[in-house]
């Protein structure tokens, strides 16, 4: 087989940016379990109805791509504060399993209520872009594409600014870091899992929001992106944001490599027997604990 | 005299639960019976690694799914008999289910939850991908009854002695396992496991083999289900048996064996008198189990335990 450059390049462009949605979801995970110490069963549903208020909002909109896209961010938010406010808040830090069966049963309520009112049906969305693109000498990558790695990288640099060097930043860094401590210089932590819960939605809404003219939007398609980040959150260490975006590119690059080369079983097999080598080699996931970290 | 007024309890429950098939001929009754048979060891087996152990385990979706497909592709495939494709189920889940297991429990219980919730989906992608052996979405039908001395277990009636035969002999070695010095030392492992350490013993072994047992019931358990459905395909893999699994062993009580054998018996009737419509079942099933876990979080078993406790502590005082 030869390798041809141009498809190459095709498919590390398409990697990256499958990777940076992949990150968006990643982080928004780490983001939560750095806070509450517990693991958001529901993410991919929240980035399912990211996706649905985009499909929803386009055509309202009269096919404008930014407001729509400002809207579906708005309504994961709220949404994200509601399920804080009537379910998280009555966890305590150390139930783990508590909190996955609880968010598990929430992503079964979502699932199945979207399907049930608006049935599980594909649908395909379309934007102001419809299906142009740029083209790069022979190579083409649709505007969606290039404005949603675009959005994920601007976000990825708004959250670093934001946890770096904002109040409401450090709050969350200091309580995942030592949760004492910081309740004794008068952190809230209540309100700050509130923010952090809101900022992780919102940053799921995004990816929703930008996946759905790429993708087909159904109300199981939060399902399969949950169980990658989960194990992108696993490979780059509980808790570490800039472990999983490290992650969560690299795999986008390695799929998108893996599935133009061999079969579609590997591209799908490759993030589960990566985790397993690197939980071998390194339980405590691939970049260690250190840096910038909000867990 | 307890325990034996217990054990006769059980041994005439379950000579009851035989005499199904000569009590009604309805296909339709007796085959819940057996959904609820198989369901009750699958949630037993699950009850084994988080009620006892305390660990999560997602992967025994995935583990029901390769008993399954072993146990079909024994007979369809390699021309096995339906026992031996059991036997296969069992030890390659157990063999899966240390491979996967011993890394990830080095690590910490969160990681281990994802891991096997990964390894599921990765099995169900695998079933529906691997298209030259498990033929994909198509799946495999046509699996022929299952037989012994010449006698062909054919209709739904006769099938339903085998899942009888196979659930009992299951729970009854579980329940021995359960109340045998092994399952007090899982128990305190789940309690606190420093102080196992403490007192010399040492907890992954037994995490591992309590991971890889609980593997191997249900990936039997999963190839006697399949051979009630008749086929297999990806299907098989579908979220809703774990969740099944999973609401039965929250509602019956964590950590609790006779708990979870009675709400598996009960619940298993559940989504039959729950028939109005497959999307409003789900709603249900979810709403149960966010309301069971701030509740009741540890079951019915727990929370009749509590007030047995709080009873005690009211008549010492």
């Amino acid at each position: 087989m030869t390798i041809d450059a141009v498809y190459l390049v095709q498919l590390t462009l398409n990697g990256i940016a499958l990777g940076l949605l992949y990150a968006l979801i990643a982080v928004g995970l780490s983001l939560i379990f750095g806070v509450m110490e517990i693991i958001n069963f529901a993410h991919g549903e929240l980035l399912m109805l990211g996706a649905f208020a985009m499909a929803f909002a386009l055509p309202v909109m009269g096919l404008l791509y930014w407001p729509a896209l400002a809207a579906a961010i708005i309504v994961t938010m709220l949404i994200g504060w509601a399920i804080y406010e009537l379910l998280l808040v009555r966890l305590k830090p150390d139930e783990f399993e508590r909190s996955i069966l609880v968010t598990l049963g929430l992503s079964i309520i979502l699932i199945h209520a979207m399907q049930y009112f608006f049935t599980a049906t594909p649908r395909l969305v379309d934007t102001q872009y419809g299906f142009d693109g740029v083209e790069i000498g022979s190579i083409r990558i649709t505007w969606t594409r290039v404005i949603g790695a675009g959005a994920a990288a601007a976000a990825f640099a708004g959250l670093y600014l934001v946890l770096r060097h904002t109040q409401f930043g450090r709050a969350m860094r200091a309580i995942a870091q030592n949760r004492d401590a910081a309740l004794m210089v008068g952190i809230r932590p209540r309100v700050v899992a509130r923010n952090a819960m809101i900022l992780a939605a919102g940053l799921c809404g995004l990816a929703g929001a930008a996946i759905a003219p790429i993708q087909l939007v159904t109300p199981y398609m939060g399902q399969f992106l949950i169980f990658k980040a989960f194990a992108l959150v696993i490979i780059g260490g509980l808790g570490n944001i800039p472990g999983a975006v490290a992650a969560a590119v690299g795999l986008g690059l390695i799929e998108s490599w893996i599935g133009g080369f061999f079969e579609i079983a590997w591209q799908e097999a490759a993030v589960f027997v990566i985790m397993i080598v690197v939980l071998f080699l390194r339980p405590d996931g691939l970049f260690k604990r250190g840096g910038m970290r909000v867990g | 005299m307890k325990l034996a007024a217990a054990c006769s309890t059980a041994i005439i429950a379950a000579l009851a639960l035989a005499a199904l098939p000569l009590v009604t001929s309805s296909n339709y009754i007796i085959g819940i019976g057996i959904s609820a048979l198989i369901f009750t060891v699958a949630a037993a087996a699950l009850n084994l690694i988080y009620g006892f152990t305390g660990l999560l385990s997602f992967a025994q979706l995935g583990f029901w799914g390769i008993g399954g497909y072993t146990t079909a592709l024994t007979v369809m495939t390699f021309g096995g008999t339906f026992w031996w494709g059991l036997v296969w189920a069992a030890l390659l889940n157990a063999v899966i289910a240390l491979i996967v297991g011993y890394p990830t429990l080095r690590t910490n219980r969160h990681a281990f939850v994802i891991v096997t919730l990964t390894f599921a989906l990765l099995v169900t992608l695998i079933a529906r991908d691997w298209v030259d052996l498990t033929r994909g979405p198509l799946g495999i039908p046509n699996l022929p009854p299952p037989s012994a001395f010449g006698y062909s277990f054919a209709t739904t009636g006769q099938f339903y002695w085998v899942a009888w035969a196979f659930s009992v002999a299951m729970l009854g070695f579980l329940y021995a396992l359960c109340s045998s010095r092994i399952g007090r030392t899982l128990i305190a492992i789940k309690q606190n496991e420093p102080l196992v350490r403490a007192q010399g013993i040492a907890p992954t072994p037994y995490k591992l083999a309590a991971f890889a047992l609980s593997a191997a019931i249900t990936g039997a358990a999963g190839g006697v289900y399949c051979f009630h459905l008749r086929v297999i395909d990806p299907l098989f893999l579908d979220f809703y048996y774990m969740q099944t699994f999973l609401i039965i062993v929250i509602i019956g009580g964590a950590g609790s064996f006779w708990g979870v054998v009675v709400s598996g018996a009960a619940l298993s009737a559940l989504p039959e008198i729950l028939r109005f419509s497959e999307d409003l079942r789900m709603i249900i099933y979810g709403l149960i189990l966010v309301a069971a876990m701030f509740v009741m979080p540890s079951g019915v078993a727990g929370w009749l335990r509590e007030r047995q406790l709080a009873r005690m502590r009211e008549a010492l005082r």
